[in-house]
């Protein structure tokens, strides 16, 4: 007999919209698959009630929910409109591909690219200025001085960071990039035994992930083929199913030494049921990590809550902390004192110790002792910017936006490009590969699309509309709460019709 | 039979003063004490020189070595004098602990710390705020646009970094932090044997590369105690003598499997015989690293002529990059297809393969095929502006400490200063003054 605890977290909000409250489902049985198709259940429940509660605003305003009139009135009722002012939203004129002739180049651009690259928050530049002019006036004496002593800076944000993921502080650390500290929490959790030796992830991960896990494995004289255990989704599907991650993980994971998978999947856009995995990978004895990168500020985590071993993420993504900005580290509490890190350098060393020019090493627990280098004043100036915007507007409210903002997008593709019964424009069907469930995605869906994405970019761009693509014909969108209007996500449809069919008439006239 | 070849480097200057040339002394010898003694010679000979210079220019000018106006002939005679000026240099008011009752705020500080942290090149603002600009207008197009293509301007500025550490550009990578760094490069070529299983180290060197060399030694399931062999100074003495630490490598070198030392010791100042220790640790079979934290913006190097065969160093020192600046890495090309990375990431992916989205890997020769993840364009920026000051002529290096923007007038200045300082110490102990 299997006890299965579902716990559904479901949105809950203050406007007229819908109110659901948290349900905790306990479901005992002898099959897994009764407590899943329960869950299943309620989940689609909450999709159709979304499309349902904008059609009956819609209806309650008197507009129709694909007029842009309608996008207007969510954007006045949205709480956090007012936080797209703190971000440089780029304009039409400067982006390098706009076509002038066919939008007004001083309009905002649709940004719809955030979850490759984040937006800049505004005051990243008054932050960097203000170390600039410490390190121009105090030199070596800024490492202890000044509003940011740069020896700790990190650890003071540190704290809003640890929000973020739902994490204490102390399991918290920021460091390096995600992929450097994806290796410096493998070589501390990944231990290899003659039995248990695999590493379970997607079969779409992120191809820095795949190499990361290969050459881990190989590090341990071992062979990737045999050892890496990937997921696949059935037949004709792209995302995978949550019975099946997690049966795979009932019947495997006695072999399994490390469940890596990502929070929310870069391709696919889907949202894994982070909870549940870790409490499957924990019943099998396997330790369990994430790889947040399009997780973090994009849906609300809690990993402490959760048991999660370890994660990593980057912060230049929906954190907005430029290309290239420091990475995030967690390891849970309950590995502090158990699970050391392999690789050890100074930064590592309790700060009591640190300076003192022994070789005295009085390793921090947790997290912190995994960290080998001094950290960078203007990568953490950077960050600061952006976290601050996230405490104030924070990580619930955030979600809620997102959700409804993201079912908004998939409201009007289906109307507004789907639905078009023009003989010429039938082929304009998009699939959504994302999960139509907003418990199973982020802000990002990923579209495939009936022609080569490239073009269509390149229509889109020229507009002044910006997303992110994979080839051959797979388009992502992300509608980002943080900076992200309803108005732009209407725009963006509208624009990407338009975009279709510029590359349906060049396609007719042999236009290249 | 061994054969030495020593070669000594020497400044020569285009003014008056003295010049040297450059002297290649080959002595083939049954016992390197000879050649190293002979090394000894010219370079005490040499120093003993520069004192002499100094006392005949003081003499030529009529002044005393020791007054303020001979400092200020030799800041005249500087050609790099100008370069002070692309820094910020702190000003006394600014400094917390300044006592406005001895010293005068609007004057600036004498900084002799740039061994610690460099001071900043004025142009480090405006690069960041050119990036900052082109994030605001450009967003995610950036990574591929503009002066500075975010996905790979850390490579066109590598080329910069490869002259200052005299390496082809192939052979150097910038990313992560130095300690991040040496446990990569270590991973790759510390693989004891059995027979060959010892990390050797200097004494007092850094902590931090103390712990990253214990903590590969643990890896490897080896005692630390056993594998860290530490080169420790004479009785009485602090520094280590050249030829103890040749007669080190040769005597222990079967069981050394990298030898890791500081480029210049951070302690003590002193600068290790980069080429020779190369030298020898091949000669018994060993790979040789360096730290060069201190040595690189400082001294001149020619990693690639002297064939080491890996190296890493910080940026913030003497390459003024600010705190927690980009570290560096280096390769050496001979190792480009024989030493590989044991952990690898999409960065050291070629660039064709890398945004394919596949899982197809076509590892880049060499050190770039060690970098991991993507790099920051602020650190990029900061390090861009202080590599811009490169200088040209390197011959001229060795003769100020922080050549790029300390004087001789900061020297004379520090001197009075430092004594000032002692006189004050020993009168508040006397006074019984905390």
């Amino acid at each position: 007999m299997k006890t299965f605890h579902i716990v559904i977290e479901c949105v809950s909000y203050q406007t007229r919209l819908y109110v659901f409250e948290k349900v905790t489902v306990s479901v005992v049985s002898r099959c897994s698959t009764l407590a899943f198709s329960a869950f299943c259940f309620l989940t689609s429940k909450f999709s159709a009630d979304m499309v349902e509660q904008l059609l009956t605003l819609a209806q309650d305003w008197g507009v129709q929910v694909t007029d842009e009139s309608f996008a207007r009135h969510l954007d006045s009722n949205d709480p956090l409109h007012s936080f797209r002012q703190r971000f440089h939203v780029p304009l039409v004129k400067d982006i390098p591909k706009s076509d002038l002739g066919l939008v007004n180049g001083e309009e905002q651009c649709v940004y719809m690219a955030g979850n490759s690259l984040g937006l800049q928050p505004k005051k990243v530049k008054v932050y960097l200025e203000e170390e600039l002019d410490k390190w121009a006036k105090l030199a070596v004496h800024g490492h202890f001085d000044g509003a940011r002593p740069w020896v700790y800076f990190d650890e003071i944000i540190s704290s809003s960071m640890a929000s973020i993921v739902g994490a204490k502080e102390n399991e918290v650390a920021l460091m390096n990039g995600l992929t450097v500290n994806l290796h410096l929490l493998l070589l501390a959790f990944y231990k290899p035994t003659a039995k248990r030796n695999k590493i379970l992830l997607e079969e779409k991960a992120f191809p820095s992930d795949y190499f990361v896990i290969a050459s881990q494995i190989e590090m341990h004289n071992l062979d990737p083929t045999s050892c890496m255990l990937l997921v696949t989704p059935r037949e004709g599907e792209q995302t995978l199913r949550r019975e099946d991650l997690l049966s795979t993980i009932e019947r495997e994971g006695d072999t399994i030494a490390v469940i890596l998978l990502s929070g929310v999947q870069y391709l696919t856009g889907q949202l894994f049921d982070m909870a549940s995995i870790t409490h499957a990978g924990h019943n099998m004895g396997c330790v369990v990590g994430f790889d947040l990168a399009h997780a973090v500020g994009n849906v609300e985590l809690s990993l402490h809550e959760w048991g999660v071993d370890f994660a990593c993420w980057c912060s230049y993504k929906y954190l907005n902390s430029g290309a290239g900005g420091v990475a995030g580290a967690f390891v849970h509490e309950k590995c502090m004192h158990s699970v050391k890190p392999v690789l050890i350098g100074w930064w590592g060393n309790d700060r009591e110790n640190r300076f003192t020019m022994e070789n005295k090493l009085k390793l921090i627990p947790g997290v912190r002792g995994f960290r080998l280098s001094n950290p960078s004043i203007f990568l953490s100036c950077s960050l600061q910017a952006s976290l601050e915007i996230f405490t104030e507007a924070s990580m619930p409210a955030l979600r809620k936006k997102s959700v409804q903002l993201t079912a908004y997008l998939e409201l009007l593709l289906q109307r507004i490009i789907n639905a078009e019964s023009k003989e010429q424009l039938k082929r304009l069907k998009l699939k959504m590969i994302t999960p139509t469930d907003p418990v199973q995605r982020g802000c990002q869906l990923s579209l495939q699309i009936p022609m080569l994405s490239q073009p269509v970019l390149q229509e889109l761009e020229r507009r002044g509309a910006m997303c992110d693509i994979r080839e051959p014909n797979i388009l992502r969108v992300a509608p980002v709460p943080l900076y992200n209007t309803f108005g732009d996500v209407h725009r963006f449809v509208k624009l990407l019709k338009d975009s279709f069919l510029a590359v349906i008439l060049k396609d007719q006239n042999n236009i290249p």
